[in-house]
């Protein structure tokens, strides 16, 4: 589409975004102004003082609780399941294409899956295990109910992308010689890639983010937010919001290199006519 | 010591990452062969109020336990210890959530002959009195009448003492209402001015049922309104005039909030959200090294009182069983209850503390003197300047004047049901 | 050849499947055995068949005026969600265009979520609370006189905490919909006369219609179960079902807690069938 003029409403909804983002930003606001905090600062006004302290104590060993050991173990964990997602999600969404029997069930159980209180089913899960009397970790158990709360996600979210998605595409390439797997691998994900990306960003976000699925599933070794939540059951220093900003700026970060990257390839290209990039 | 202190952090996890790797899910089942071979990890499952990494490191130097903590919110502690008993190889566990825990038959009784200094626990525990002689409080949950078991295997609670403690006892304290004297005009004494209308919209509660229930009743009797037989463990009657009188509050808008967690109660407190509340002696202590005036206010009705302990698992035996009574023995040996003192706690063996604490340190906590110099926290904050005195004063004028224990009425069920509704209304 | 070709479907939704029994049915069964258990005070389970539990729930005055509550926070949340997701989504499909900046424009929206919910919510306090930074704004800038308490602690901030945290969930369905419209169809409206707010509602709308029936179902199913958010927002002062779950829980009240369990799920699954009557999310795939 070439570049036509911006029509009123354009702008209308840029500003609805714009607010939305700030709005989305807000309390990350107060996280950053308080990491600032002088050391005897708490994790509310009034200000104690400006000071780095908090971002210098990150990187050492707190008197409560294990920011670095369950940081490492949630963005692991964090990672798995963004892989199981996709790929478990990916398959399922074009099984669902086609009737098999079963369907509706599975469907139904996965929306009880999301409905399910959390605490049930980690509840579930830690008194299955030990039933069975199988040790649980965060790798095992944890992983399991994260899954739990993250495919019916990745599940629905496939739907919206093979919404309409037009067979035509897929027929062409049977029709060229093309093997099922070959068709998916070159033809459907390609399309669909986009919407991947963001089924694994919801998959992380979640997983990351997770409580009540994993406190009674995670054995003895604490995820991110679980540990920070006990953390809270003894006086909790602001170096917590050290980390939230540190998270912050640290994807801004990462974001605006590959967008500056990105916009710096396109122009290249445009300017060298390469077609890099645009192979099947 | 950071340099130390990170280097071995790095050995641990390596150490524990090939563990995981070698063994699989097996690591931490009982296999003999593995002990021997390598150095003891004992997993302690308990919340996040006494899990220090001084206080693991100090166990690494003395003991050579690599201590791996399990935090947790105090609600998943029970629903830990009762669900999944083999996560853990000791429980710091209070006394109230054992009538739920010790049911479960997931905990051994401790062999009392096997802990060095049992003889010298505070009396508290072991025959319901102080070191003085004077009886202490029995309503709620009492830690005596939770102490014993009738065998070493037993899911009975043993009406007098005998050889098998359900838990040996770590540390305990007295709680009462933290307000903020910069900004309340009328000073407070009474746990009556919860529900004055002076704190309207600036008071709060803890909205943690078996608690929250016995500061509300500390505050209704102090009304007049209502009289208790035992606040403790309260009749059907009871709890339904004492939800009735903090409904009526409520509605009225009396509280600002209910917290949950220590933290929450800190912040409450700090941004001005509360002037008066229920609360813990270290957040009041946390509060006042934000530069924020506040008082852990004594009032003339007595003190709610708490206490905790660690406790074995049944399903810990061999090696690990001696390394569980040897870090207890270690716990109670001095080090930890000087630490656990400095915290504002008081710890169950004052004999041995009291040598790990100086003489300035040991007036201030325990016997309610001004302090010479200044108080450090245990992780090296001023927290008091010269001078100060301990709100509420000596350990006999605190414990001495506690009114009740946390606990879990034989109405629970009824009292959780009315509790929501008193949350919904 | 045929009988493989019939299987795929199966193998392809196998480990999806498998999850779900192993991590979802089986404790599930579980916990639906428990719940006609008696219980007791010191006694956790006592294997029984008591429908006792299930009366208890239905016989509460507190149980309706709790789930009613629920379901009005969760109407609200829906109401503002759906709104903002549909035209936020719009503006990313249809508006920005580029691939880049919509990538981009959905990240910024998920790197708030980077940071611990604990932390976030704590902070909400020095935002919102009397004499936060939302209410020295208004003060400095004259529009209040005095703190406004409302900010904290109320219906209205648990809301905004909903709206918060949901409303992304509900734009990407969305979008992923959107973006699979046609864009010829909208230049032939366009071509034919049609008005953007026109254009809006009679293409894009029922187009989209998928992705916004999907983005309910998320935001229905998390309000319904929610228990953080009410909790810290609400000042612990707000009931929600999945907190008096929560509460029950931890007073090891198995039991009535997995019966108050089983009725939130009847109630929310009988909430998306009829949703899934107005649109089958499967028909058009």
């Amino acid at each position: 589409m070439g570049e036509r003029r911006r029509p009123p409403i354009f702008w209308a909804l840029a500003l609805l975004l714009a607010l939305f983002i700030a709005f989305m930003y807000g309390p990350i606001l107060t996280i950053v102004v308080l990491a600032f905090q002088g050391p005897n600062g708490g994790l509310v006004f009034p200000m104690n003082g400006v000071s780095l302290h908090w971002f210098a104590e990150l990187f050492e060993p707190q008197s409560i609780g294990d920011i670095r050991g369950s940081f490492d173990r949630s963005a692991a964990l964090g990672l798995a399941v963004t892989i199981c997602t996709v790929v478990f999600s990916f398959l399922a969404g074009l099984g669902f294409r086609r009737r098999f029997r079963g369907a509706s069930l599975l469907l139904y159980l996965a929306i009880a899956s999301l409905v399910m209180p959390s605490i049930v089913v980690s509840l579930g899960i830690g008194a299955l295990f030990e039933l069975l009397g199988i040790e649980r970790h965060w790798y095992s158990s944890a992983l399991g109910a994260h899954l739990t709360w993250t495919l019916p996600f990745g599940l629905l979210i496939m739907f919206a992308v093979f919404n309409r998605f037009d067979p035509a595409y897929e027929e062409a390439a049977r029709d060229q010689g093309a093997s099922g797997c070959q068709t998916i691998r070159h033809v459907v994900v390609p399309i669909v890639l986009p919407s991947l990306v963001g089924v694994a960003l919801f998959g992380f976000t979640l997983s990351y983010d997770e409580i009540a699925r994993t406190s009674q599933s995670v054995g003895a070794l604490n995820t991110l937010p679980l540990e920070l939540q006990a953390m809270q059951t003894n006086a909790t220093t602001p170096v917590i919001y050290a980390l939230g900003a540190a998270t912050t700026g640290l994807s801004l970060a990462v974001i605006g290199t590959c967008l500056a990257a990105v916009l710096w390839a396109r122009r290249r290209r445009a300017r060298y006519g390469s077609d890099a990039g645009r192979a099947v | 010591m950071k340099m130390v202190s990170l280097t071995r952090r790095r050995v641990l996890l390596r150490g524990a990452a090939l563990g995981g790797l070698v063994l699989g899910s097996r690591r931490f089942r009982a296999v003999p062969a593995v002990y021997a071979a390598g150095p003891v990890t004992l997993r302690i499952a308990g919340t996040g109020v006494n899990q220090f990494k001084e206080l693991a490191d100090k166990a690494r130097e003395e003991l050579g336990f690599t201590i791996q903590y399990t935090s947790l919110v105090s609600d998943d502690v029970v629903k830990r210890a009762v669900t999944q008993p083999s996560s853990f190889d000791l429980l710091d566990s209070e006394y109230w959530m054992l009538k739920k825990i010790v049911p479960s038959g997931n905990l051994q009784g401790i062999d009392v002959k096997k802990i060095e200094y049992y003889d010298q626990i505070v009396p508290i525990f072991t025959q319901g009195k102080l070191p003085d002689g004077k009886p202490v409080a029995t309503e709620g949950i009492s830690p005596l009448k939770v102490a014993y078991l009738t065998a070493a295997k037993s899911k009975d609670f043993a009406n007098t003492p005998s050889e098998w403690m359900t838990v040996i006892p770590t540390v305990y304290n007295a709680d009462t209402l933290g307000v903020r004297p910069d900004l309340i005009k009328n000073p407070v004494n009474s746990w009556a001015q919860l529900l004055a209308p002076e704190f309207k919209g600036k008071a709060a509660i803890l909205d943690i049922p078996s608690i929250g229930i016995m500061d509300a009743a500390m505050a209704s009797e102090a009304t007049g309104k209502v009289k208790y037989k035992d606040k403790g463990n309260m009749t059907v009657a009871e709890i339904d005039q004492t939800i009735a009188i903090m409904t009526e509050a409520k509605k009225a808008g009396q509280f600002r909030a209910f917290w949950k967690d220590f933290n929450e109660s800190v912040n409450l407190m700090a941004s001005g959200e509360v002037l008066i509340q229920s609360m813990w002696s270290p957040a009041v202590t946390k509060v006042r090294q934000m530069g924020v005036a506040c008082k852990y206010q004594p009032l003339k009705e007595g003190y709610r009182a708490w206490a905790a302990g660690l406790g074995v698992p049944a399903h810990l035996n061999g090696k690990m069983l001696d390394a569980a009574y040897e870090f207890i023995n270690w716990y109670l040996s001095g080090w930890v209850g000087a630490f656990l003192n400095r915290q504002g706690y008081y710890t169950a063996v004052l004999d041995t503390a009291k040598k790990f604490m100086t003489a300035d340190e040991w007036d201030y906590w325990m016997e309610g003197k001004p302090a010479n110099s200044d108080i450090v926290s245990p992780t090296g904050e001023k927290i008091e300047k010269a001078g100060a005195v301990r709100d509420g004063g000596s350990f006999y004028e605190r414990i001495g004047h506690v009114a009740v224990w946390n606990t879990v009425m034989d109405q629970d069920r009824y009292m959780v049901r009315k509790w929501n509704e008193f949350i919904a209304a | 050849m045929n009988r493989l070709a019939r299987a795929v479907p199966y193998l392809q939704a196998l480990p999806l499947s498998a999850v779900f029994v192993v991590f979802f049915a089986v404790p599930i069964v579980l916990v639906v055995v428990v719940s006609f258990f008696d219980y007791e005070t010191y006694q956790l389970l006592i294997p029984a068949f008591s429908l006792e539990n299930y009366r208890e729930v239905f016989s509460e005055d507190v149980t309706y005026r709790t789930y009613l509550m629920t379901v009005e926070f969760c109407a609200i949340t829906w109401a503002i969600t759906v709104t903002l997701g549909f035209l936020i989504a719009y503006f990313l499909a249809f508006q920005v265009r580029s691939a880049t900046w919509q990538m981009v424009l959905l990240l910024g929206c998920s790197i708030p979520f980077w940071t611990s919910i604990i932390i976030r919510m704590i902070a909400w306090i020095p935002l919102l609370g009397r004499n936060g930074l939302v209410n020295q704004l208004l003060i400095s800038l004259h529009l209040a006189s005095k703190p406004q308490e409302w900010l904290l602690y109320s219906p209205f901030s648990v809301i905004m905490g909903y709206v918060h945290l949901y409303t992304l969930v509900m734009i990407v369905p969305i979008f992923n919909s959107m973006m699979r419209i046609d864009r010829s169809l909208i230049e032939a409206a366009v071509d034919a006369g049609a008005r953007t707010s026109q254009v809006m509602r009679t293409v894009i709308l029922p187009l989209s219609k998928t992705g916004v029936a999907i983005g309910s179902i998320f935001v229905i199913a998390m309000v319904m179960g929610d228990f953080v958010t009410v909790d810290v927002l609400g000042g612990g002062q707000v009931a929600s079902v999945g907190k008096q779950i929560a509460t029950q829980l931890s007073y090891l009240q198995f039991p009535p807690a997995a019966a108050d369990a089983m009725v939130l799920l009847v109630a929310v699954i009988v909430m998306i069938a009829l949703l899934m009557r107005a649109v089958d999310i499967r028909k058009e795939l």
